[in-house]
């Protein structure tokens, strides 16, 4: 499904991920874990084509047959919009403060697939009352609900648009423990109707709880990658050892 | 909006013209001389002491302040702003006549320089390290530093003077109709040097807010997830538009206040003017008339602000912010 081959970020000459390769399976859920400034999140911003300012990639992505970082801006922006959805920690903020939610998760979701307001409007009704959400949070404003519904939107506009890839960059760590079990589940509800599921975390209960595959990260490099089953049983890295230990 | 709301407003509105009305009646007070001066008219030299109290008598200014005070402020809420020191006529109509030229400088200069800001500020600030974002940048420092009467001599020694295309001053041609076109020739000059001094500030104000916006962080999620460029900006505009329009508001008194400075320049026969004059010649009661229906036009402009924020501040409806 994804494939990076020899990825680099630096920002402003300085480097934060270091000749990074990796394979993403389809169908499956991925974990990318590792500590703060481990460069998980630069990699996932590598593959979005959303670096900040002063960064420069290197190296390939390859998804579907498209080197990402040689895709031109209009490509990036079909394929940000037709194959992939991503959802971000801070759900609060993901959301514009002075608009409905109704406006925003059009946006998010039937306003990508070119749905009318009318058939929207009917199926994520259906969908949030799968997510225990109320209709009624569809004529609330963001800041009238709490994180963890509005992360609940954000797997609402997943399941309405049923991308290729879920991208979620450390979804649970601004969630309590019982809504993060929740929205594990539902990520795992995502992903048995089809969607292949990156998520990154430093939480390894996250990746036992949920993930496939994982890939473990330490100051910009891959350490170990393999199956959660395997990597967890028979970690051979140093790091991930450690990573293991400070779990009990 | 809710009545609750709009009556609160104007109870604050009412609260802040009775201090301005306090302390304006006070501080003028307090400046030396006598505050019968302007009764005297030309005779101030030989009227007698025995004469000037009786005119200090006639019209009350022998009493108290605090009484004076509550005299003039009983009779301004019955809608009576009295009658000039100076000029023996009532209050209301000497700013009757001179209202409207002080309304047509302030809203044009006023609607020019909100279109002027908003067009710059929002194109600026949607293109973030281009040359019109850095242009800009630099046009703002010009035009908030460059002084209303320096730019207005240029303006008169280059378009009155040697090109002669443009009057000098005052609101119409002497022997002229007064018509329209007059009017707007005279206009010309002193609106355009109220919004070119003005424009460049309140066009950086709305620049940096859009650029905080473009930066956020729902902008970030909203392209990552290929929502529509257009619905993008339309949410950024309008959170921009919200601390713009509370820079308005907080900056029209002083606004308001340097309009003095270009009426008394091109001669701008309105009420900054004419209260430059009252300060002159004490006339304490038109001075105090002028004060407040200067003071009336900031609070109902600052009223107008603040109901488009309730509008565009879903926060501030549902009273999150206190409103």
């Amino acid at each position: 499904m994804l494939e990076a081959k020899g990825l680099s970020v630096k920002i402003n000459g300085i480097p934060v991920v270091t000749n990074s390769s990796f394979f993403i399976p389809e169908g499956k859920i991925t974990a990318m874990i590792g500590e703060s400034g481990s460069g998980k999140s630069m990699t996932v911003a590598a593959l979005l084509r959303m670096l900040p300012a002063g960064a420069l990639a290197s190296g390939e992505i390859r998804f579907m047959g498209t080197d990402l970082l040689k895709a031109t801006n209009e490509e990036m922006a079909v394929l940000r919009k037709k194959e992939f959805f991503t959802i971000f920690q801070d759900a609060l903020n993901s959301f514009n403060p002075s608009v409905k939610m109704d406006r925003q998760l059009y946006a998010f979701s039937a306003g990508r697939v070119g749905d009318d307001q009318e058939s929207f409007r009917k199926k994520m009704k259906a969908i949030l009352g799968k997510l225990s959400l109320s209709a009624e949070i569809l004529n609330q404003y963001p800041f009238e609900l709490s994180g963890g519904m509005l992360q609940r939107c954000m797997i609402a506009c997943a399941l309405y648009v049923k991308r290729a890839l879920l991208i979620a960059d450390e979804p649970t760590s601004a969630l309590d423990k019982v809504v993060q079990k929740e929205f594990l589940k539902w990520l795992r509800l995502l992903n048995e109707s089809g969607t292949t599921v990156l998520i990154i975390t430093h939480d390894l209960d996250v990746v036992a709880d949920v993930a496939d595959e994982m890939i473990v990260m330490r100051k910009g490099e891959i350490v170990e990658t393999g199956a959660v089953a395997d990597v967890l049983a028979r970690p051979t890295h140093e790091y991930t050892k450690r990573l293991l230990d400070s779990r009990f | 909006m809710t009545v609750k709301w709009i009556g609160k407003r104007m109870m604050l509105g009412a609260l802040v013209l009775f201090i301005v009305s306090f302390l304006s009646f006070f501080i003028m007070h307090a400046s030396p001389g006598s505050s019968a001066t302007a009764y005297y008219g030309g005779n101030a030299q030989t009227l007698t002491t025995a004469e000037k109290e009786r005119i200090s008598e006639a019209f009350a200014l022998d009493r108290p302040l605090i009484v004076q005070y509550g005299a003039w402020l009983k009779q301004t809420v019955q809608g009576n702003l009295g009658v000039s020191a100076k000029e023996g006529r009532p209050v209301a109509s000497i700013l009757g006549e001179r209202l409207p030229n002080t309304l047509l400088l302030f809203g044009v200069s006023m609607f020019f320089i909100i279109i002027g800001s908003i067009w710059l500020g929002m194109t600026a600030g949607m293109r973030p390290g281009s040359l019109l974002d850095r242009g800009l940048s630099a046009f703002s420092i010009a035009s908030s530093s460059i002084p209303a009467f320096w730019l207005g001599i240029l303006f008169i020694y280059l378009f009155a003077v040697t090109l002669g295309v443009l009057p000098s001053s005052g609101t119409g041609s002497l022997g002229g109709d007064g018509g329209f076109v007059d009017k707007i020739k005279h206009l010309i000059m002193p609106a355009s040097v109220v919004v070119l001094t003005h424009v460049g500030l309140y066009a950086r104000f709305l620049q940096e807010s859009v650029k905080a916006e473009i930066g956020s962080y729902y902008v970030m999620a909203a392209r990552a997830n290929g929502v529509e460029e257009r619905e993008i900006r339309r949410g950024v505009l309008r959170n921009a538009f919200i601390p713009y329009l509370n820079y308005l508001g907080v900056t029209i008194p002083s606004f308001f206040g340097g309009s003095v400075i270009v009426e008394a320049l091109f001669a701008w026969s309105g009420l900054g003017q004419l209260l430059v004059k009252s300060v002159m010649v004490k006339d304490y009661p038109l001075l105090m008339g002028g004060i407040m229906l200067t003071g009336l036009i900031v609070v109902v402009s600052l009223f107008a602000i603040d109901v488009l924020m309730y509008t565009l501040d879903p926060k501030l409806r549902k009273g999150e912010l206190g409103g």
